[in-house]
């Protein structure tokens, strides 16, 4: 965590040094202080800082005033509240205005060390999932498609701009995503398609379109399970868990797909083809 | 067992849409689907994990949909279903689903939900994965909500 840069807010020198030396021993970066509320709304505003710490007595003002301010100009800041003062109802105005965390003065070295990394771990987190989900929900549909359907399978991007709707070829099934971050996934195919596919898997031409649609939820299942399975085994942290399969069927039926942070793909099979949608959505750092 | 089920959802309906500005919430009635559910307008759903699974399932129709959307953004119009309302109706969803989650836990039952997914066209099947669907439906100032609940 070297590269993570820090703000120290605090109206002691001696309580900055202390902290300073403490902060440099996790592997931050300290790269500014401020003895006052003013100053260090003035950084805060003028400079990019990873975290910021807070005391709660400040000569011009307390930490949670400071702390509302900065957060007015840098909505994601950071702020690890830091002071000898720590009861109930200072802990829920901090939270309230958004403060991250909180320690009580004397702080020893692994306190600060888990809380910095509790602070960091979500977005670390975040980042291995953003950077994988794609190459994981790809390869669970290519290995299903591959191993039932067989012949030639191709996976294209299908680029969507951030308030995108689709409309649905005729069935569309989905299944949310739930742990560490959560999210969601759509595969959506028309009813020949879903047919086709259904014939194929169960060797027999006589398909109706109720069995269409439990081929496609299980598929999806399938899909879904695969890929957070292969995330899981990237970091046991994401406890990715998959919700039973909605399914959803019509002829004219569009869907909302911009809301969260998603790929879309476009599979050709020999039997028609498939779209996927996956993302998932941030979930905030817990409160500790 | 069904009522149990559906129970924290209407709760949650009860609780949560007069803080957002709606006056008037009855529940009409509770009835029982198997398996496959007709709905027109606007669906959302979300999924359940936990101690119980399954989905949630929220419908209305496109114009209930837009004045549920209007009422949510202080009364500004609503003429289409765009980016906007369609944000304040998933995030509708969010609320409830979380807040019948903070009554299943009333109970000693942890659940989490997934992000939800906003869907709409005309006589959309939806089919929940389960036999038995548990449904409430709602008169929120003359707009009719409906709700189907499938949780094992």
């Amino acid at each position: 965590m070297g590269s993570l840069k820090v703000m120290i807010v605090d109206d002691s020198t001696f309580s900055i040094a202390v902290l300073k030396n403490m902060l440099v021993k996790s592997g931050l970066d300290v790269v500014a202080t401020a003895l006052t509320m003013g100053d260090a709304i003035e950084q805060a505003k003028g400079n990019t800082f990873d975290l910021i710490t807070m005391d709660m007595t400040l000569p011009d003002g307390d930490g949670i005033e400071c702390s509302r301010e900065i957060l007015k100009h840098v909505k994601d800041a950071k702020i690890l509240a830091i002071s000898s003062m720590m009861d109930e109802e200072i802990i829920k105005k901090a939270k309230d205005v958004g403060i991250k965390a909180y320690l009580q003065k004397p702080v020893n070295q692994n306190e600060l060390n888990a809380s910095i990394q509790r602070l960091f771990e979500g977005d670390e987190l975040y980042k291995i999932l953003t950077d994988n989900y794609e190459e994981a929900f790809k390869e669970s549909i290519f290995s299903f498609l591959k191993r039932e359907i067989g012949g030639e399978i191709v996976i294209e991007d299908n680029p969507i701009n951030s308030t995108a709707t689709r409309k649905s070829s005729g069935i569309s099934v989905t299944i949310g995503i739930i742990g560490r971050h959560n999210g969601r996934c759509i595969i959506d195919m028309s009813d020949d398609t879903s047919l086709n596919m259904t014939r194929k898997i169960l060797q027999d031409e006589d398909q109706s379109i109720d069995n269409a649609i439990a081929f496609l939820s299980e598929f999806t299942n399938v899909v879904a399970g695969n890929a957070c399975s292969l995330l899981n085994g990237l970091n046991q942290s994401f406890g990715l868990r998959v919700s039973p399969p909605t399914v959803f069927r019509g002829n004219d039926i569009t869907i909302s797909i911009g809301d969260i942070l998603s790929k879309s793909y476009k599979i050709k099979t020999n039997l028609g083809e498939v779209f996927m949608n996956a993302g998932f959505q941030k979930v905030g750092n817990e409160w500790h | 067992m069904a009522l149990k089920m559906i129970k924290p959802f209407i709760d949650a309906v009860t609780d949560v849409l007069p803080q957002l500005g709606f006056e008037c919430v009855t529940q009409n009635g509770l009835t029982t689907k198997r398996k496959k559910i007709v709905a027109s307008g606007v669906v959302i759903t979300l999924g359940i994990v936990g101690d119980k699974k399954g989905n949630v399932v929220y419908s209305t129709s496109k114009e209930g949909a837009k004045k549920i959307a209007s009422i949510m953004m202080m009364g500004m119009p609503v003429e289409e279903l765009d980016d906007m309302a369609k944000s304040a109706l998933s995030e509708l969803s969010n609320m409830l689903t979380a807040n019948a989650g903070i009554n299943f836990s009333n109970e000693g039952i942890t659940v989490d939900i997934s992000v939800p997914t906003l869907m709409y066209g005309e006589d959309i099947e939806l089919s929940m994965n389960k036999d038995e669907i548990i449904c409430a439906e709602f008169d929120v100032d003359g707009i009719k909500l409906e709700i189907s609940v499938a949780l094992d």
